[in-house]
């Protein structure tokens, strides 16, 4: 079983807690002025809420790789830029220590118009990292990646692969105590999405947290050692990897 | 390996729990504590900063010579058509001086107002993958303002050396002055307008056709002297006044009477005796009461843009 793999770390403490966490949109049907001053009076009929996120909480150790699965539209990355700190709660909050770093849907946040280059030490900025501690990542980064000459090309001549593969590297070169990855992996060549396993592996033997959406049930059976399962924004199961599966398929069908 | 993790897990005990989002509580402090997390971001401000610039003449050949074409275009336009053909050069002394200072100091204004507004709708990218205090966003667009406002500066100050007009006075306290309350009511007016953008999209046009009309409100490419004529012609006094009432009019004032030195002075022109400008004879505590009301107005901006900040990632 996978998680004989995993060191043992004497009374974890805990890096993630997550307490009531609900999130509600507003769906407006419009942004432009005219439409807002017309529908004025009857702005309700024009906005639906609905809550994408119910009490959700849980709490999760160092060390732990979790995987969040659920129908989609059921809440995960949602659930997942609310621990990133990317958007806001509305009941409830979310605590965490560490550095986190996160490939959220599509990628890490690149500016088209540059360079492969200078994404990574913007990116290496915003994760609070110096000029010079980038620079020392760098070369490892480029390596890791294997986007080799395209460094200084603009991001926005890559290929959704090679953006991914330079987010990735971005994201595991850092130094993180938790990664948030919300299945950014499928866009990966077969090779490449075999190295970002190994350095997953790599990740949870030096004891760091990982929190993995996906929607590849042998993916998250090889990696983690415990799973939420999310419906309609609620937790429907938390608990070990096999019974997380069962209730996942459960969650299709009703 | 297994004393890595351990080491880690000890570590990471001793930090205290962060919330994952600053939430905002409306106090004074929070504001001391924005300006505080941006300080500490001090180097990615930097970065976004020469990001902007880059991304913005990255693919031109000519690069940031383009900072440069644009305002002496404007210059060559406004000195041929307002100057020569509607003749306000014969009422101006060193006309191209004076429209050039009124024009660097306008440019430094419009491009923190609108490159500030578009700031955070043009950040999507970022904004949706990475949490960080987003006040940034419309900072960078200051920073890359900055820039080319010191470029244009730099020109001007030299013009006027090699026109032998060198701005050596007292008056050339007003040229910080003057920057200061640009800068302060262009970055609230930045703030306040990208969260707003945010939610309502006319925004920017709006900015946009505003800043075509402020633009003619303010003494730029006619002198400040027009405009008190005018008003003594229509008998109308409190004219004045409402004019002056613009920052951003008290800040041209301020800084044409650092740079453009020929306005201080009776000049004659074709034979024709000019008196100096009229300065307005309260500049001094008109640009006070502007910088005071300016911070305050900042703060209140920054605070709107706290409370709307919190859902910039899922409405744009
Ligand atoms: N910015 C937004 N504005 C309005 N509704 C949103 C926004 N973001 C997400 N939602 C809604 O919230 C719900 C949950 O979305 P979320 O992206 O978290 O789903 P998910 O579990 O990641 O699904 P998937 O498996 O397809 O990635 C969806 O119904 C979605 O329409
Ligand atoms: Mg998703």
């Amino acid at each position: 079983m996978n998680t004989a793999m995993r060191p043992d770390i004497q009374n974890p403490p805990v890096v993630i807690r997550t307490s009531d966490v609900s999130k509600r949109f507003i769906l407006r049907k419009d942004k432009a002025l005219k439409e807002r001053i017309v529908n004025f009076g009857r702005s309700q009929k024009h906005r639906s809420d609905f809550w994408a996120l119910r009490d959700v909480a849980f709490e999760i150790t160092a060390g732990t790789s979790v995987g969040l699965v659920g129908a989609n539209g059921s809440g995960k990355s949602t659930m997942l830029k609310i621990i990133g700190g990317i958007i806001q709660t509305d009941t409830g909050f979310v605590e965490r220590r560490g550095r986190v770093a996160a490939l959220l849907e599509l990628g890490a946040g690149f500016h088209p118009d540059l360079t492969g280059r200078e994404n990574v030490y913007l990116n290496g900025s915003i994760l609070g990292l110096s000029q010079k501690q980038t620079a020392e990542y760098f070369d490892s980064i480029v390596e890791f990646s294997e986007i080799g000459e395209f460094i200084d090309t603009q991001v926005k001549f890559y290929s959704s692969g090679m953006y991914v593969r330079l987010a990735f590297a971005i994201a595991v070169h850092v130094d993180p105590d938790i990664l948030l990855v919300d299945e950014v992996l499928a866009v990966g060549d077969e090779p490449f999405q075999a190295k970002c396993m190994n350095k997953i592996r790599e990740f949870q033997r030096d004891g760091r947290t990982i929190v993995f959406v996906s929607h590849s049930a042998p993916q998250i059976e090889d990696l983690c050692d415990r799973v939420v399962v999310l419906s309609h924004g609620r937790i429907v199961y938390d608990g070990e990897t096999e019974g997380g599966i069962a209730a996942l398929r459960r969650t299709f069908k009703g | 390996m297994s004393n890595e993790a351990q080491r880690r897990a000890d570590r990471l005990r001793e930090l205290p729990f962060e919330r994952a989002t600053a939430s905002f509580n409306g106090s004074f402090g929070s504001f001391v504590r924005s300006i505080r997390e941006i300080a500490g971001q001090r180097e990615l401000l930097g970065l976004l900063v020469r990001r902007e610039l880059k991304a913005r003449y990255k693919d031109s050949s000519l690069g940031f010579l383009w900072s440069l074409i644009r305002p002496l275009t404007m210059l060559v336009i406004y000195y041929v058509a307002i100057g020569q053909f509607l003749g306000a050069a014969r009422g101006v002394p060193d006309f191209a001086i004076f429209v050039f200072a009124g024009l660097t100091i306008w440019g430094l204004y419009s491009e923190i107002v609108t490159g500030g507004t578009t700031s955070i709708i043009g950040n999507a990218g970022l904004i949706k993958k990475v949490s960080l205090p987003r006040e940034i966003f419309p900072l960078a667009a200051t920073g890359s303002a900055l820039f080319n406002f010191i470029v244009q500066f730099i020109v001007l100050i030299v013009a006027t050396i090699v026109l032998g007009q060198a701005p050596l006075s007292w008056n050339l306290l007003y040229v910080p002055a003057s920057i200061a309350i640009v800068l302060i009511w262009g970055v609230a007016l930045g703030l306040l307008l990208s969260a707003v953008n945010v939610y309502l999209r006319d925004v920017q046009y709006l900015v946009e056709v505003a800043m075509l009309i402020l633009f003619w409100a303010s003494p730029i490419v006619y002198a400040w002297s027009f405009v008190v004529d005018a008003a003594a012609r229509s008998g109308i006094t409190w004219l004045t006044d409402l004019y002056l009432a613009n920052p951003v009019t008290i800040a041209v004032l301020g800084f044409q009477k650092g740079m453009w030195v020929a306005g201080s002075s009776e000049s004659v022109i074709d034979g024709q005796t000019i008196p100096p400008q009229p300065w307005p004879a309260d500049l001094d505590l008109r640009i006070a009461v502007m910088l005071g009301i300016g911070i305050v107005f900042a703060i209140i901006c920054q605070r709107v843009f706290q409370k709307l900040q919190g859902n910039f990632a899922q409405e744009i």
